[in-house]
């Protein structure tokens, strides 16, 4: 529970130091880079294997009970926005980031090197977490449409090459509405918001030598993904009563 | 002035500080020493407010620190220097942005100038021409002099060094000492110095502070403390095998 309220904290202080400033110069793009472009390749290979094997099974499915495809692709690009490619990008950068963000701030926690910035004037917060917060943010958003595309095209080429589904009817928009395309924004806004805060507070929280790092990214790693499934369902129950019908 | 009143510190179930009552008349040097794990780095940290008593107070200058936020703490903070007993140089910056990371925090001073300065500073523990390199570059005397230039380049009212002559040979150790009493010459800070190298250390220092099991156990001028009283004290500095030291 005093975690909880820790963690809380470390939020509200990641906010405040939005405001307050004082991240260093250009830190911001170099976060961005490291999150974003190191992850890119990562994001569109495993969101594109899962797009292929996931059409693959619902079209074996499809040809035992009903044979009819023609539905496939219409009703997955639903899905893909509003909870594949959000949830699936989180849980992936929550692995791969959110075990570089603990390790990261947890060797210079075990290092003093926390300390020294406090010595300086510094609020760790505004200094480590601030930065990474703004680019895992607007790199979700970015990955999870790279993701969420690859992984619809995949999905379509599979359809097609091994089950005969025209093209044209695969990718068919009509059924896609602004309340798929808002719900997967703000999971992904938030699962972006999520990673740095867990994992840089687990970072901050690391203690003693290379097995607090270790354990920090252990826990980054375990404390991310939860918060992201968990985050994924709140915000899918969330979206249900506030969108609502246009969701179906 | 530095003063703590009953200053009482726990990890766990383990009481580190139990009850300090420790003075520092402001320009004074005092030398902190004592087995290993008995404290000492703990004490510095309170004194700077990197950790908080879980009772008694902290005071600098008359006010009371203890209770005071992050945020609070950033003006106190800018008059105090500190080295760190492991450097903790800023691994991802070269070393002349760590020795230039307190001013261009602060502020005020053009980029040209913090050069300067940096160069001056660097010059003047040994170490001119190595801005451009990372600290994982250098040896662990050299991490402890940008470390020293870091901690004093602000010319900070306060300085607090952890081990400043640790892991260095015996002519770096003077030399190190040597350029340390200049500065406190130079800008009258009050030092407080922790060293296991009780020796050296007694020749930088007016006054020395033994802390063991959690108190001040003795607290003296340091050129006498060969002589001081206390047994477990005179055990300590002479290195004895046998006698009433614990641990």
């Amino acid at each position: 529970m005093r975690g909880l309220i820790e963690l809380w904290g470390v939020f509200v202080s990641t906010i405040a130091g939005m405001i307050r400033g004082g991240r260093p110069k250009g830190e911001i793009v170099r976060q961005m880079h490291a999150i974003g472009n190191k992850s890119m390749l990562f994001i569109a290979v495993t969101l594109g294997f899962i797009g292929m094997v996931m059409i693959y099974q619902a079209c074996m499915q499809f040809n035992r009970v009903t044979g009819d495809l023609s539905q496939v692709g219409v009703q997955f690009i639903r899905l893909v926005t509003s909870d594949f490619a959000p949830t699936l990008t989180g849980m992936m950068l929550a692995t791969r980031v959110g075990a570089g963000i603990a390790a990261e701030i947890g060797s210079m926690k075990v290092t003093e090197q926390v300390d020294a910035l406090r010595m300086s004037g510094v609020l760790p917060v505004d200094y480590l977490i601030v930065p990474r917060f703004i680019a895992s943010v607007v790199m979700t958003v970015v990955l999870t449409t790279l993701g969420g595309a690859i992984m619809y095209v995949a999905g379509g080429l599979t359809a097609h090459y091994q089950f005969g589904v025209n093209l044209k009817i695969f990718f068919d928009l009509s059924l896609l509405n602004p309340a798929h395309l808002s719900l997967g924004l703000v999971k992904a806004v938030t699962y972006g918001a999520a990673i740095p805060v867990v994992s840089g507070f687990c970072g901050l929280r690391a203690k003693g030598s290379s097995e607090g790092v270790g354990w920090a990214t252990t826990a980054a790693v375990i404390g991310s993904s939860l918060a992201v499934l968990l985050l994924d369902f709140i915000l899918s129950v969330a979206g249900f009563f506030v969108l609502g019908e246009a969701l179906r | 002035m530095i003063e703590l009143a009953a200053v009482r510190k726990r990890f766990g179930r383990h009481a580190v500080l139990d009850g300090i009552d420790l003075q520092v008349p402001t320009g004074a040097r005092l030398g902190i020493i004592g087995p290993a794990a008995s404290g000492k780095s703990v004490l510095l940290k309170l004194v700077c407010g990197l950790l908080r008593p879980d009772a008694g107070q902290v005071m600098i200058d008359g006010t009371d620190i203890t209770e005071r936020s992050e945020e609070g703490l950033a003006a106190t903070r800018a008059r105090i220097g500190f080295l760190f007993q492991n450097y903790a140089l800023f691994d991802f910056m070269t070393v002349g942005d760590n020795v230039a990371f307190p001013l261009a925090r602060r502020g005020g001073l053009a980029e040209d100038e913090i050069a300067r300065r940096v160069s001056a500073r660097l010059r003047a523990v040994g170490l001119a021409g190595n801005e451009a390199k990372m600290p994982a570059e250098l040896s662990g005397g050299m991490k402890k002099r940008v470390g020293i230039a870091r901690a004093t380049i602000a010319h900070p009212e306060i300085v607090i060094y952890d081990e400043p002559t640790a892991g260095l040979d015996p002519v770096t150790t003077s030399k190190v000492y040597d350029l340390l009493r200049a500065d406190q010459e130079t800008t009258g800070a009050t030092v407080i110095a922790v060293s296991s190298d009780v020796e050296a250390l007694c020749r930088f220092v007016d006054t020395v502070a033994f802390l063991y099991q959690g108190k001040i156990r003795y607290q003296g001028a340091a050129q006498t403390l060969t002589d001081a009283p206390d047994p477990v004290v005179r055990q300590f500095v002479r290195g004895d095998l046998e006698g009433p030291l614990e641990g």
